[in-house]
């Protein structure tokens, strides 16, 4: 193939560009894992709700594994989550039920996101985990347009990951002046 | 040709005839007619019509008195003596009718298409055509309700789900064919085993796919497995009408109905039936379920609320604990005071508040006001 090209040029590699989900100000990669971490009020949930608004919104179908039950539709549509776009799990706090769960809808495809929430889920139940799992979802996931999203307390998919979101602690800002505070914002 | 019968007993006797009878309303019969069966509707007493349309045959069957033959060609002459109040009631087009002088058939017949149409519209065109008794529509026979149900009564009660299954999945193909031959598709299963225990599933959508459906009947016991060796096996499919789906180039891609439906299935294998599903808000005020008014911070819920010791300055709960740094509140709500206050729907009377612990978390708690007993309902995230 070399010497097809004249003296000089090289061949060069097409770039390809991944295609991605755009949510606060991130770039999602489709086909890939990726891992929103953090502590309790750290803005976890918020970059999560973003990123099913986002995949919603374009009219896609969403997917959340709810290993906690802890999801608040009330705030998720006010972020705008297209509820009727989201399959919603609920897996009573069996981190083990969780993974099978978003194993079944990423086989089953056609979803935008699936999204697994690990946080607050027991750290036993969380370190009986096998690094395999991840190495399974990764392999799954490729030559798909899903993104897999994983939220937890502390990075968990490790090398399987494309890539992490480390959510730093934040502030809780009131306004007003004792006893009459008002809740603003979390950070 | 048509006949049409009119009178008391039309239904009956049109039956004589065909068993392909459309009933126009309940003295009113229209069918399809032989030539041999002319000759015996001349016999009959009550007003009878044959023509080469079923319409033609309707008004002149309701508007003349005995037998009525219409050679084909021959309909505008023989109806053009009607009234024009024969022709199905229409006041806004009978009131111009009226104005225009137009009093039988023969006379709107006699107008010209293209200036009626273009004065009166598709309306007034359809009008003309009954009119001259040229209109030509199919036949809509009633047809028996058809139930799609199989059943069988067995020797030897069946213990094991694959032989089970296996009859199940004959009965399946019996009647999805029998659905295909009328176009229709399965809209719900209802499943009975040795006529007591009764399984409905209602189907996302309606299909005809042997496949999904044995598939959906076999997570469904697998789910549930029946109580007892089964002996007797009722299978009915609810018939609806068929899913039409127009496919786009362009539109985002969405997991296949069959295939999400499976996978769903399996899930609820593993979670529970109530666990699966779409979320869905209310027209209520109660916390949790009511549809957002503005923007809320995003909260994650502690299900069921983690009970707490709460004093003015620290916060205790079996998850945690720590010292309150700074405190919003409280915010009363109540409501559904009718309701008991156990369950799902109970009622809720409490006092909320938002506060900041030394954890750097930041809770929404309550105190619920009638046992008077603090709860840490979730974390804004």
């Amino acid at each position: 193939m070399a010497a097809a090209f004249p003296l000089g040029w090289r061949h060069v590699e097409p770039h390809q560009e991944r295609d991605t989900l755009s949510a606060t100000g991130r770039d999602f990669p489709r086909g890939r894992i990726s891992e929103i971490t953090g502590t309790r009020s750290s803005g976890r949930t918020s970059v999560l709700h973003a990123l099913l608004a986002a995949s919603t919104g374009q009219g896609e179908y969403a997917a959340l594994v709810d290993t906690q039950d802890a999801f608040d539709a009330c705030s998720a549509a006010s972020a705008g989550v297209e509820l009727s776009k989201l399959v919603w799990v609920r897996c009573g706090g069996n981190a083990e039920n969780a993974l099978r769960a978003t194993d079944l809808l990423i086989q089953a495809g056609g979803f935008g996101v699936v999204a697994l929430d690990l946080a607050e889920a027991a750290p036993a139940a969380l370190n009986r985990i096998p690094p395999t799992a991840w190495f399974r979802f990764r392999r799954a996931l490729e030559s798909t347009p899903t993104i897999l999203a994983v939220l937890a307390d502390h990075p968990l998919a490790k090398s399987c990951s494309f890539m992490t979101i480390k959510m730093p602690p934040r502030r809780a800002v009131f306004t007003g002046s004792a006893p009459f505070l008002l809740l603003r914002d979390a950070g | 040709m048509f006949a049409c019968i009119h009178g008391p007993d039309a239904n009956r006797l049109a039956d004589s005839f065909s068993p392909f009878v459309e009933m126009v309303d309940e003295k009113t019969a229209v069918f399809t007619v032989t030539q041999r069966q002319i000759r015996q509707a001349e016999s009959l007493s009550y007003p009878v019509a044959v023509a080469a349309t079923a319409e033609a045959a309707i008004l002149a069957a309701r508007n003349l008195p005995g037998y009525t033959f219409i050679p084909p060609g021959q309909e505008a002459r023989v109806l053009g003596a009607l009234s024009i109040d024969a022709l199905p009631p229409d006041p806004e087009l009978f009131e111009t009718f009226h104005l225009w002088g137009i009093r039988s058939l023969d006379d709107l017949s006699r107008l010209p298409d293209d200036a009626l149409a273009s004065r009166l519209g598709a309306r007034g065109l359809w009008l003309q055509r009954l009119a001259r008794g040229v209109f030509e529509r199919p036949l809509h026979p009633r047809l028996p309700a058809a139930v799609y149900e199989e059943s069988a009564d067995l020797e030897h009660p069946i213990k094991l789900r694959e032989p089970l299954l296996f009859l199940i999945a004959r009965f399946l193909h019996d009647l999805t064919a029998r659905l295909k031959s009328q176009s229709l598709a399965a809209g719900a299963i209802h499943l009975t085993f040795n006529g007591k225990e009764k399984r409905r599933s209602l189907l996302p959508f309606p299909t005809r796919d042997v496949k999904l459906l044995l598939k959906l009947v076999e997570h469904s016991l697998e789910r549930q497995p029946p109580g007892e060796p089964i002996s007797k096996v009722h299978l009915e499919l609810v018939p609806t009408e068929p899913r039409r789906v127009q496919h786009g180039l362009f539109t985002p891609a969405a997991p296949e109905p069959e295939k999400l439906e499976l996978t769903l299935g399996k899930i609820r294998g593993l979670v529970g039936e109530k666990n699966v599903g779409y979320p869905e808000l209310f027209d209520t005020y109660r916390p949790g379920l009511a549809r957002p008014t503005g923007v809320l911070l995003p909260f994650r819920y502690f299900r069921p609320p983690l009970e707490a010791r709460v004093t003015s300055e620290r916060l205790w709960t079996r998850m945690f604990q720590g010292k309150i740094l700074q405190i919003a509140g409280p915010w009363r709500s109540s409501g559904d005071w009718w309701r008991c206050s156990d369950g799902e729907n109970a009622n809720w009377n409490r006092d909320e508040y938002d506060l900041a612990l030394s954890d750097g978390a930041l809770y929404r708690i309550y105190l619920d006001r009638v046992p008077k007993k603090w709860f840490v309902e979730g974390v804004y995230d």
